[in-house]
Parts: C-alpha cells; sequence; structure tokens
C-alpha cells in the first residue's frame, strides 16, 4: 500500500483539508510470495472505498486504531479517509459545507489526481457511528454514485440523538448541535432523516445501493440500529444486517470492517479500463 | 497545491520510504489574487521536477527549509522529494541500490499514481548538495529520461569533492568505503560523472542541458569551478552562474527559485488524455 497523506486547499470547505488515502501498490508479501496484481497498468483504475470516522475524530483514526491497511491490500482496494469533524458530514446550517466536499469536491479532486474509478459499481463508502450516518446519508443523498454503502454501528437517527439524555448525546456540545441544524427539533422528515431519504428515493424510483449494517448488541446505540432495520423492511429495503457481541469500540469496527470488506464485490485487482 | 507525504514499500530498496509530492492544484492565493487557476482539468497531467536533499537530510528537507512549494505552484509543476540517506545516489557497493530506486522505480511508481507527464521535455531532476550530484548523476545515466537537471552548490566533481572531505577538510557522513568498491578509483568509472558524460556522448545521446550553480565563499565553490570547466570541455550543454554565498539553506531557496526561471517550464498542465 502507498499510504498518502494528503493535505488540499477545498474550494467547499474554503480551507485546507486532510485526508488519508491507501493506494495498493506492491507490499512487502507481494515481493516476497509474488502476485498476480496488475500495479502500474496503464489506465487501469482502483475501485475505492470512502471511509468515514465518527464523532470526536479524524481523518487519521481509522488506520491508528484498525487494522484497514492490511484488510484493504488484500482486497486490492483504495481507501479514502476524510475529516468530517462533528459534522455528521452535513452541510452545515451555520458552518462549513461537509455534505458538499464528501459527496462531490472529493470524488471529482481525487479522480483527478489518483487512479480511482469513477464508477458507480466500483465506489462504496462506509463509516463507524456518526460515520455510519454519514455514509448512508451520502449514499441515499447521491444513490447514482455509490453502489455500495456500510454503517457500522451508525448513529442512524439524528433526531433521537439530539433529545437524548444520555451521555454519550449530551457530551457533544450543544453550541455545535445548533450549528448543524437550523431547527434541531424538526430534524424528523428533513434531509437529514435517513427514513425520509428512503422513502424519497423508493417514490422517484431511483436505484438505491446496497446496504450493510453492523452493530454490537450491548451497544447503546443498538435499539436505533434496530429500528431503522425494521422500519427500511417496512419499506421493502432489502439490507445485510449484522448483529455480533460487541459495544461501541474499536475492537468491534476492527473486526467487522472486516465484514463489510468480505461484502463488498472487490475484484482483487485494478479495474482494467 | 496538493501536498502529499507518500509512504510505500519499495522491492528495490528492500524496505519503506517516504516521498513527498506536490500537485498544483487550485489554492488560496489564486482566489486572492485572481491568478490563474483553469489547470487541474480532468486528464491533465504536470512538468514533474525530482528534487534531491544533501547529506544528512531526507526528503522532508526541501519542504521544511525552503518555500519550493510557493515557487512550484507559480509554475505549475509537480515536486517529487525521495530519500537517499548518504548514498551519493549510487547504488551502494555494501548497501542499498539507491540510483536503481531513484531512475526506475521511482518514475514508474510516480507516473502510476500521480498525474505526471512520462515525456522527457516535461521531466527534470534538481538537487542541492550530495542531491546536486545526484541531479546530474541521475541525468548523466538516462538521458533518455531527463530534459534538464540542476545542481545547486553540487558536489559534481565528486573525486576532489571526496579527496577533501576523505582529507578532513569539511564535515561529512561518507561511508566512502560502503558506497564505493573502491573510493580511490572512482576517476573513469560511472560515479566520475565526466567520465559518465563521455560514455553517453560517445554512445550517441543527447545528453540533457545542466545548470550549475554555488556560492563564492561556499568550500564547494573551487571544486564547483573546476567541474564548470570540465564539462565545458566535454561538451556538456552547462548554463554555470555564481553568487554570494555560502553552503546553506538561504542559497538554496534563492537560487531553486532561478533554476524554477531557467528550466523550460510551461507554467501549465501539460497533457490532456
Amino acid at each position: 500500500m502507498a499510504h498518502i497523506q494528503l493535505n488540499f486547499y477545498s474550494q467547499s470547505m474554503q480551507r485546507n483539508e486532510d485526508v488519508i488515502i491507501f493506494l495498493p501498490t506492491v507490499s512487502a508479501d507481494d515481493y516476497l510470495e509474488g502476485s498476480d496484481i496488475h500495479y502500474g497498468t496503464k489506465n487501469a483504475k482502483y475501485q475505492v472505498l470512502y471511509l468515514l470516522h465518527g464523532s470526536y475524530g479524524d481523518c487519521t483514526d481509522w488506520s491508528r486504531f484498525t487494522g484497514v491497511e492490511r484488510y484493504a491490500q488484500d482486497k486490492t482496494l483504495a481507501v479514502v479517509m476524510p475529516s468530517g469533524e462533528n459534522s455528521n458530514y452535513l452541510n452545515m446550517a451555520y458552518g462549513e459545507n461537509y455534505e458538499t466536499y464528501l459527496t462531490e469536491e472529493l470524488p471529482a479532486f481525487l479522480t483527478k489526481i489518483f487512479p480511482i474509478s469513477k464508477k458507480r459499481e466500483d465506489t462504496f463508502i462506509a463509516g463507524l457511528s456518526m460515520g455510519g450516518f454519514g455514509s448512508l446519508h451520502s449514499a441515499l443523498k447521491k444513490p447514482e454514485l455509490y453502489g455500495y454503502v456500510a454503517s457500522l454501528s451508525g448513529a442512524l437517527d439524528l433526531q433521537l440523538l439530539s433529545n437524548g439524555t444520555e451521555a454519550h448525546t449530551t457530551k457533544m456540545s450543544k453550541s455545535f448541535r445548533k450549528a448543524i441544524f437550523e431547527d434541531s427539533n424538526r430534524i424528523t422528515d428533513s434531509d437529514a432523516d435517513l427514513l425520509h431519504l428512503l422513502e424519497n428515493n423508493i417514490a422517484d424510483k431511483k436505484e438505491l445501493p446496497r446496504i450493510f449494517m453492523a452493530c454490537g448488541t450491548e451497544d447503546f446505540i443498538y435499539p436505533t440500529n434496530e429500528n431503522f432495520y425494521k422500519k427500511a423492511q417496512e419499506m421493502g429495503v432489502a439490507i445485510e444486517y449484522l448483529r455480533a457481541p460487541g459495544v461501541h469500540n474499536w475492537d468491534f469496527w476492527d473486526a467487522h470492517i472486516k465484514d463489510v470488506l468480505d461484502w463488498l464485490p472487490c475484484r482483487h485487482d485494478l479495474v482494467i479500463e | 497545491m496538493a501536498f502529499m507525504q507518500c509512504n510505500f514499500f519499495s522491492p528495490v530498496l528492500n524496505f519503506n520510504t517516504n516521498i513527498n509530492v506536490f500537485i498544483p492544484t487550485p489554492n488560496s492565493d489564486e482566489i486572492l489574487n485572481n491568478k490563474k487557476s483553469d489547470y487541474f482539468q480532468e486528464g491533465v497531467k504536470f512538468q514533474v521536477l525530482y528534487l534531491l536533499h544533501g547529506a544528512y537530510g531526507d526528503y522532508s528537507d526541501w519542504l521544511r527549509l525552503t518555500s519550493i512549494e510557493k515557487y512550484a505552484q507559480n509554475h505549475k509543476i509537480a515536486v517529487v522529494m525521495p530519500s537517499a540517506s548518504n548514498s551519493f545516489y549510487q547504488n551502494m557497493y555494501k548497501g542499498s541500490e539507491y540510483l536503481t530506486f531513484m531512475n526506475e522505480e521511482l518514475p514508474k511508481f510516480v507516473q502510476s499514481i500521480f498525474p505526471v507527464s512520462e515525456k522527457r521535455e516535461d521531466t527534470f531532476v534538481a538537487g542541492l548538495s550530495m542531491g546536486g550530484y545526484g541531479a546530474v548523476k541521475l541525468a548523466f545515466e538516462k538521458p533518455e529520461q531527463f530534459a534538464a537537471c540542476v545542481s545547486l552548490s553540487g558536489a559534481i566533481d565528486l573525486i576532489s569533492v571526496a579527496k577533501q572531505a576523505r582529507e578532513g577538510e569539511f564535515a561529512s557522513p561518507f561511508l566512502w568505503n560502503s558506497i564505493f568498491e573502491n573510493p580511490d578509483n572512482i576517476e573513469g568509472t560511472d560515479a566520475d560523472l565526466f567520465a559518465l558524460a563521455k560514455k553517453k556522448i560517445a554512445l550517441g545521446h543527447k545528453l540533457p542541458k545542466v545548470f550549475q550553480t554555488v556560492g563564492t565563499e561556499d568550500f564547494i565553490y573551487e571544486a564547483n569551478v573546476s567541474a564548470k570547466e570540465k564539462m565545458e570541455n566535454i561538451g556538456v550543454d552547462l548554463t554555470y552562474e555564481e553568487y554570494p554565498g555560502i553552503h546553506d539553506w538561504d542559497f538554496w531557496d534563492t537560487y531553486i527559485q532561478r533554476a524554477l526561471d531557467w528550466l523550460p517550464l510551461k507554467n501549465d498542465s501539460v497533457e490532456v488524455d
């Protein structure tokens, strides 16, 4: 893997942004054991996974706390890890345009600089907690861009979180929450309501991305995931749902990001165009 | 500029290595000062400068100790900064194969990942001190790959510089017996740039153009004057300039700008697929 720390001026954010990127290149294992992978083939492109961190985190989290570089190398999959601050990857009412950055500028920018496929069937998005929400939100706002989406321990109901009184919901600074939403009492049925977005896509007869969810059965966010799954089922949305023992921590995400990669249609090679 | 720190496994070096890379992309200066920013388009490639560090240094030196990013942005040229330890950019007798890495593996790697032109007319190499030698060495070894090379305060006259260093006239970290099989007999080998130039000319190659500059108070000044005379006698297409200055980053930060003005730059992206 080439491990790339990218810093560039983002037009949609109006400031510099950091992104961590893995691009599959010859590894020490490939060198020692040989490899049939077409690294460096002219015009070959990588399948790509946009991988989102959770609240309180940034673009460095996934590479620091999991083995995702190793897992992605085994799949010959490029991984792009942006920073979303605590924005839920939304265009904030009083703040930065994270949704535009993540779903418009970043794919356009990266496919110009790197050999990354632009095809829907090769473009995936996943994340944990706030990033699980962000992944589904991005994929449901732009179903034409992402073929596959996965949420780990996703914060899938922002209204519930916003109204919550548990420690994990009240630790987030109130002023920051106020910056995200025009009115944090009216998230339901807005563009930040995933079930609402699902309904809209179905009504518009859009082709939905394939959806994978996993959640720990001891996680505080498990009931939210159960509820989302049940509601989506009632709408007739097919979701691959994995319930597994575990809580809201990196042990869970390190273990189950592997399930996400196994579920994705990875070609184990570059895409020769 | 997009700034990228990239870590990857090198099968030639047999270890992970770092490069810093700049790719011209729109920045705040272009917004604030209404400068040209239409060069970053789908399918573009950039002219590229491989920029080499000196003794005691690594891939981070140029970025940290000069404003190369700003100068390269103005010229719309990509910059690649690798690490060569204290190898004098040689395939070491006892050590790693830095020459093969620099001239074979690195360009292929860079071209496979980043949008840089593969054409000779768009490919340049520059360096300071040991890297000034390295720049001329890489360019003369592969005259078909580089249109021009730049030596700032370079140890181009390796034989006299090595003699000075080994006699303790200035401090140096070079393990001469590890770099060369016979450090007393460099003359006439491919490490002797004048012999290398003669050999390549005799083989019918068109040598890259050379820009050579040195500070008149530099301890390496005399060796540069002798190198200039030798290259002129051989018939190298040489531009030589000397300025007040010593062997330090003030000199290199100033005269890398002069070098960029001298190089045949298009000051724009160069290719659309």
